[in-house]
């Protein structure tokens, strides 16, 4: 059952998230952030700063939070230690200082000080803890996130359809991802929407989140998982309602049947006889279960793990090259002719 | 294991005389040194030698990295850059460099003339300075190590890594373990044990005191890297399915033990610099250091706690919201004792008359660069906060700004400081200014901007990155900065090379010193101390150069560089440097062939052999009681035996070893995937006979303790015998057990009960096995009479260590065989 | 002078401290009753593990009978009981921190968070 858009929940959330906001967070963390927000320093597709989830917005508050304690402690320190430094300089090679050995009074105000400041800091972490950790809504979309070296595959148990790279979401609805490891250890790691969660085989773990707001969020792996590594990444596509209803009935269909005749009638026997059927699902024409499921890979953005956008070059350079371009890649070098590989290139594109 | 040997002192001993320069020179004398400052010497250049190696690692990884889509090496030469950069920074730099300051300093610091066990300690270097060189002979392979320096499981089980990559490091790192392990042993002792007379705890330089937690801490958490390194070893060699999900194991369980084991390690690497830096500060202040009762008890308070807090390093597995909060708030706890020693630091400043030399430069440094790491750490004890910044670079900055801005700015104040004191020759002030701007300010650039990439979503471990991500600038900042870093390096190696040729000579006592290694001559003569001091008061030597109203702080000062008649050195020996040789052979032949690994085995064997017995005599010594000299070089002013605290140092350091072995089996009860199950195979009346023998025989090893104490030798071999035959029993036994278990159909690979139980079990044996060997030798030198009654304290020791491997069955037993 | 004058003084103290405390207190009867123990407690164990009655309380029953071996043998056999304190403090130091370690491990793979905890099972 694909969830219409629940409006009222959205909108709860939506308040609920501007009341969590901060107030001030400390002149200094204010001053340098803005500094370097302002001049754009700190933009960035992936950046953690401006959250667009009700996860990452709890993180990020407890972040700001602590961060004005830090800065706090940091020019207190600082200032204290270049007072001194100027200060006391040597003035006569011979003198002698006054030789303090301690003040019980003093070191107890630096041991109760900081244990203060800390339970200012533990008391909204236990908080935050419990409260990303609860157990889903029951009305929360779930989306088996399964890592692999070096893809995501993303699988909509409840609406029978699996997709790779891609990760399509609703706004504004409860999201459940439950994610696992296919080999090593992964994690995932979408920074606008909140924070990582490893994918570990043998186990399933989850994070359950709300996006915010409609747009695509760059997500990366960020467990170290052998060589290619940097080049597993993946978008993170939040649809308004409507749009994600949209895209999920398509994503059921079976894979369009191309026009007989056409390029892509051709491409699809270069498919069905070459090695791609040994490792890739095209639901209707392939079972392969080793490699990505293209049942609509036309409709997607990026590929080969998020490392190229999806245009009819990059998918014939990776089609032949696919090691070359990615190292320790699973997908071999394929020996086709440039006719063969225009036409696979023209069936996979017209599976939208 | 321990110095084994009786009191002939003629075999033991050169003679120093006045001269202060009357050693051994040539390469031979350094291959067989077994002088505490010699081999400070060693271990400091070899890690001096390893830092620039892993240095210039980490100068490729950020010239990688300079610009988007990089093109100056690939991927699996980035993560083989990267793995070894950490491996080595730790293992083959940092530590060994505190290593080199422990070994220099703390005899001297202590008022004693060398360490509890000299040929140990020089065992140790070469077991290190070896094993340093096997893990980078892989890059002579062409196979380095290329899992990451914390190896996460299943990445580094043989699917997933095919060539010997892995098995490098985890053998390489089995052999620095190792190393680690003895030499803690060693520090242990000899802090506890050697002590100059009037040395009270509280009296110690805060230096001793970190080094004393550092080798506890050493001590107890390599243990468990070691058991969790030899599961992988026999899931990579043979097949089992440690950490190998389709077996039933957990990647989970490697990175429990390795962060058990890592997170003490992140304070073994700091507390020595913050020793050091505890010694600078008041130095060139002029002023005792702040507080320093409460700075022993924060770093004892550090140590401890650092065992509790090891899974937030694992935030992102979802251990869930109770050990997520509960790691949390241990994790914060040590930012208390943590701040009460910056603002101590601050405090020894305050007040005083500071003299900017280099050494105190790094040292204030270090205070200003590690509050930042320390502040950032705070963030990552948050969970919800550790989310994002886990495996970015953020994290990337934090660790740096501990480990970097810690302690490699203090280990260079320890080298500015001490430089003197070890060549007699200062460091040029001016180069040295260079050098520590060039790095403060290469750091600095390097490290800071990688806070704000992580915060920009950029994750560590990364070979290259697109453009247009925002990543682009704040990268290239980072290279600049480790190029100025890779020129301040070579502005310090300028100096010293200068400064060891024609440097100012240092004199005695260059910064009006507060600890007692400034009383004596740059450098010290071979003996240290020609009297042993007696100290009266903290910071001894600084009240007798300024005595206060208290009156001085050496009983007899003049007395410590008298003109000395004839002092007893331990001699120089070979088998430190051959044992370690046959240990390599043994690891590297794991790599080759099973012959090698057999013949390394018993090389092994027979270094070790002929290591404890060098020093019994050959003959029988029919007139020794005490053996003709004065003292009994193996007795500390405590009246303690060193050996013996030694032995009972090694059974702590053991608790921690079985105690993992023990734990892994009960974490795994009941998760293997198929049969044979325990409680179909495990034959109880069987093993409850093997227990019966093993409690006999430890009654027969005390009976035997009992009669040598009571001067009966030939009572006292009569039990021994006993004991070891026993043994033999048990071994027997176990043997039976084993084989009927193959018989059954239960191989070590069948499953995850027949993994755990072979290994831990079978490391039982092991131990059993040892022991037959040991009380069969000590049985053999007593019926030569090579031994003696008056060495009842070797058979006291063989004596605790078989009874710790009784109480371990007793463990074992229970948990194992009756509950199923 | 010649080498250390305190040395001697301190090794005759050390070697009388250390001779008077094997002896003090434990003799050969004490080690066959302590021997007798051990024995007894082991028959005791394995009767345990062999009446049904007992098994649900069996592993509370049986943890606490081989703690009683261990302490026996560590405190009569291994003279902690009569001996310098620092080897009883090396020792029962990290056992403790051992013991710690093993019931953390337990909790930890015991305890399923409400993220779940990988277990058994195939990938």
């Amino acid at each position: 059952m694909i969830g219409l858009p629940d409006r009222i929940h959205m909108e709860s959330e939506l308040t609920l998230r501007r009341a969590r906001r901060p107030r001030v967070p400390g002149l200094w963390a204010v001053a340098i952030g803005l500094a370097l927000a302002g001049c754009g320093w700190l933009d960035s597709p992936a950046t953690t700063l401006t959250p667009r989830s009700d996860f990452g917005w709890i993180s990020h508050r407890i972040f700001l939070q602590i961060l004005r304690w830090d800065t706090g402690i940091f020019v207190v320190v600082q200032i204290l230690l270049l007072i001194a430094i100027f200060r006391f300089r040597e003035r006569d090679p011979k003198a002698i200082p006054p030789q303090v050995r301690g003040s019980v009074k003093l070191e107890l105000v630096w041991t109760v000080i900081p244990a203060v400041i800390l339970t200012f800091i533990a008391f909204p972490t236990v908080g935050a803890i419990f409260r990303t950790q609860a157990a889903p809504p029951k009305d929360a979309l779930r989306v088996r996130v399964i890592g692999h070296q070096w893809w995501w595959e993303f699988q909509y148990p409840d609406l029978g359809f699996a997709t790779a790279t891609d990760l399509h979401l609703p706004a504004g609805r409860p999201v459940s991802l439950e994610i696992a490891g296919a080999d090593v250890i992964h994690s995932f790691w979408v920074p606008q929407l909140g924070g990582k969660r490893d994918a570990i085989p043998g186990g399933i773990t989850r994070i359950v989140l709300t996006p915010d707001a409609p747009g695509e969020y760059y997500g990366q792996c960020a467990e170290f998982c052998g060589a290619s590594h940097a080049n597993m990444r993946h978008l993170a596509v939040v649809d308004a309602p409507e749009a994600f209803a949209a895209w999920a009935a398509s994503q059921k269909e079976p894979a369009p049947t191309p026009p007989d005749g056409s390029p892509a009638a051709a491409g699809r026997d270069v498919f069905r006889t070459a090695a791609c059927v040994g490792c890739h699902t095209i639901r209707g024409v392939s079972t392969g279960g080793i490699g990505p499921d293209l049942t609509h890979f036309g409709s997607r953005k990026t590929i080969a793990g998020g490392i190229f956008p999806n245009t009819p070059e990059n998918l014939a350079r990776w089609v032949r090259h696919a090691p070359g371009l990615k190292p320790g890649s699973l997908m071999p070098e394929q020996r086709l002719s440039d006719p063969e590989v225009a036409a696979l290139v023209a069936y996979l594109g017209s599976l939208r | 294991m321990i110095e084994a040997g009786g009191a002939d002192a003629r075999a033991m001993s050169i003679v120093a005389h006045a001269a202060p320069h009357a050693e051994a020179r040539g390469l031979a004398s350094w291959l067989t040194t077994v002088d505490h400052k010699r081999i400070g010497i060693l271990y400091g250049t070899s890690a001096l030698v390893f830092f620039l190696v892993a240095g210039v690692e980490a100068l490729l990884i950020r010239l990688q990295l300079a610009r988007p889509d990089g093109q100056l090496v690939g991927a699996q030469r980035f993560n083989e850059l990267f793995t070894m950069h950490g491996t080595s920074m730790v293992f083959l730099a940092v530590m060994p460099l505190s290593a080199a300051f422990f070994n220099y300093l703390v005899p001297l610091m202590i008022g004693a003339r060398d360490v509890a066990f000299p040929r140990l300690n020089a065992f140790s270097y070469w077991v290190f300075l070896l094993g340093g060189l096997f893990l980078n002979a892989s890059w002579l392979v062409g196979t380095p190590p290329d899992a990451g320096w914390f190896g996460y499981a299943p990445l580094t089980s043989k699917p997933f890594s095919v060539g010997p990559h892995s098995d490098f490091w985890l053998l390489g790192l089995l052999l620095l373990g190792t190393s680690s392990i003895l030499a803690s042993l060693n520090f242990l002792v000899t802090i506890l044990n050697l002590r100059a007379p009037g040395m009270t705890f509280l009296r110690l330089p805060l230096f001793v005191w970190t080094t004393l937690v550092t080798n506890v801490l050493i001590l107890l958490a390599f243990p468990p890297i070691t058991v969790a390194l030899v599961f992988l070893m026999f899931d990579r060699f043979f097949g089992t399915p440690f950490y190998i999900p389709a077996g039933g194991g957990s990647p989970l369980l490697w990175q429990h033990l390795f962060w058990i084991f890592g997170h003490p390690e992140v304070y073994i690497l700091i507390l020595p610099a913050m020793g050091i830096v505890s010694e600078v500060l008041p130095a060139f202040a002029r002023k005792p250091l702040f507080g320093y009762p409460s700075m022993v008890y924060a770093t004892a308070l550090i140590g401890f706690l650092g065992f509790g807090v090891w899974a937030h390093h694992m935030f992102a597995v979802g251990m869930g919201p109770i050990a997520d909060s509960a790691f949390a708030l241990t994790t914060m706890l040590i930012a208390i004792p943590t701040g009460i020693k910056i603002f101590n630091w601050l405090c020894t400043l305050w007040g005083g008359s500071l003299r900017f030399r280099t050494a105190f430069c790094f040292a204030v440094a270090f205070v200003a660069m590690f509050t930042i790491g320390g502040l950032s750490g705070i963030m990552h004890a948050s969970p919800p906060v550790d989310l994002q910044q886990t495996d970015s670079y953020f994290v990337v900055a934090h660790f740096h700004y501990v480990l970097f801005g810690g302690m490699i700015l203090g280990l260079f104040a320890g080298i500015y400081y001490w430089f003197p004191k070890v060549t007699g020759r200062l460091l040029d002030e001016r180069l040295g200014l260079c050098h520590f701007w060039l790095m403060l300010v290469g750091f600095n650039l390097t490290f800071f901007p990688m806070h704000f990439l992580g915060l920009m979503g950029m994750p560590r471990r990364i070979y290259t990155y697109p453009a247009g991500l925002g990543w682009d600038f704040w990268n290239l900042v980072c290279t600049v900065g480790a190029v100025l870093q890779g020129i301040s390096v070579l502005v310090f190696l300028a100096n010293v090379l200068r400064s060891l040729r024609a440097g100012a000579p240092a004199g005695p006592d260059p910064w009006d010193g507060r600890t007692l290694e400034w009383a004596l001559p740059s450098p010290p003569p071979v003996y240290n101390f020609a009297a042993l001091p007696t100290v009266l008061r903290r910071d001894a030597l600084w009240l007798t150069k300024h005595p206060d109203a208290r009156g001085p702080g050496l009983a007899d000062p003049g007395a410590l560089v008298a003109p000395v008649g004839a002092i007893h050195m331990p001699a120089p020996s070979h088998w430190p440097l051959l044992t370690a040789l046959a240990m390599v052979v043994l690891v590297a032949g794991a790599l080759l062939h099973l012959g090698v690994v057999i013949v390394g085995g018993l090389l092994t064997a027979l270094a070790v052999l002929a290591f404890a017995t060098e020093l019994v005599p050959a003959r029988a010594d029919p007139g020794g009681h005490g053996g003709g000299v004065h003292e009994d070089p193996h007795v500390g002013a405590t009246g303690l035996d060193h050996r013996k605290l030694g032995v009972w140092a090694f059974i702590g350091s053991e608790c921690l070893f079985f105690g993992t072995l023990i734990s892994t089996y009960m974490v795994y009860r009941g998760r293997s995937l198929q049969g044979p199950y325990p409680q179909e195979i495990l034959n109880v009346p069987l093993i409850t006979m093997s227990t019966f023998v093993l409690l006999m025989s430890s009654l027969t090893m005390v009976l035997g303790v009992a009669a040598i104490q009571a001067r009966d030798v030939r009572v006292a071999r009569r039990w021994l015998l006993a004991t070891a035959a026993l043994g033999g029993v048990f071994l027997a036994g176990q043997v039976y057990e084993f084989s009927h278990f193959v018989h059954e159909g239960l191989g070590l690979t069948t499953n995850l009960f027949a993994a755990t139980f072979y290994v831990m079990v079978g490391f039982h044996g092991a131990h059993v096995t040892v022991g037959v060997v040991w009380l069969s030798v000590l049985w053999y030198l007593l019926a030569r009479g090579r031994l003696g009654a008056r060495d009842e304290a070797l058979v006291d020791m063989a004596g605790l260590y078989w009874h710790f491997v009784d109480v371990v069955w007793i463990a074992i037993f229970t948990l194992v065989y009756l509950i199923q | 002078m010649v080498g250390q004058p305190s040395r001697d003084h301190d090794y005759r103290a050390g070697a009388s401290a250390r001779h008077g405390a094997a002896h003090a207190g434990a003799g050969a009867r004490t080690y066959l009753v302590v021997a007798a123990f051990l024995l007894a407690i082991t028959v005791m164990e394995v009767w345990v593990f062999y009446v049904p009655a007992l098994a649900r309380i069996l592993v509370p029953i049986l943890l606490i009978l081989s703690s009683l071996k261990f302490a026996l043998v560590a405190m009569f056999y291994m003279h902690l009981k009569f001996d310098h304190a620092w080897f009883a403090y090396v020792f029962i130091g990290p056992l403790i921190i051992a013991i710690g370690l093993a019931v953390a491990l337990l909790w930890l793979f015991g305890h399923v968070g409400t993220t779940g905890v990988p277990h058994a099972g195939a990938g």
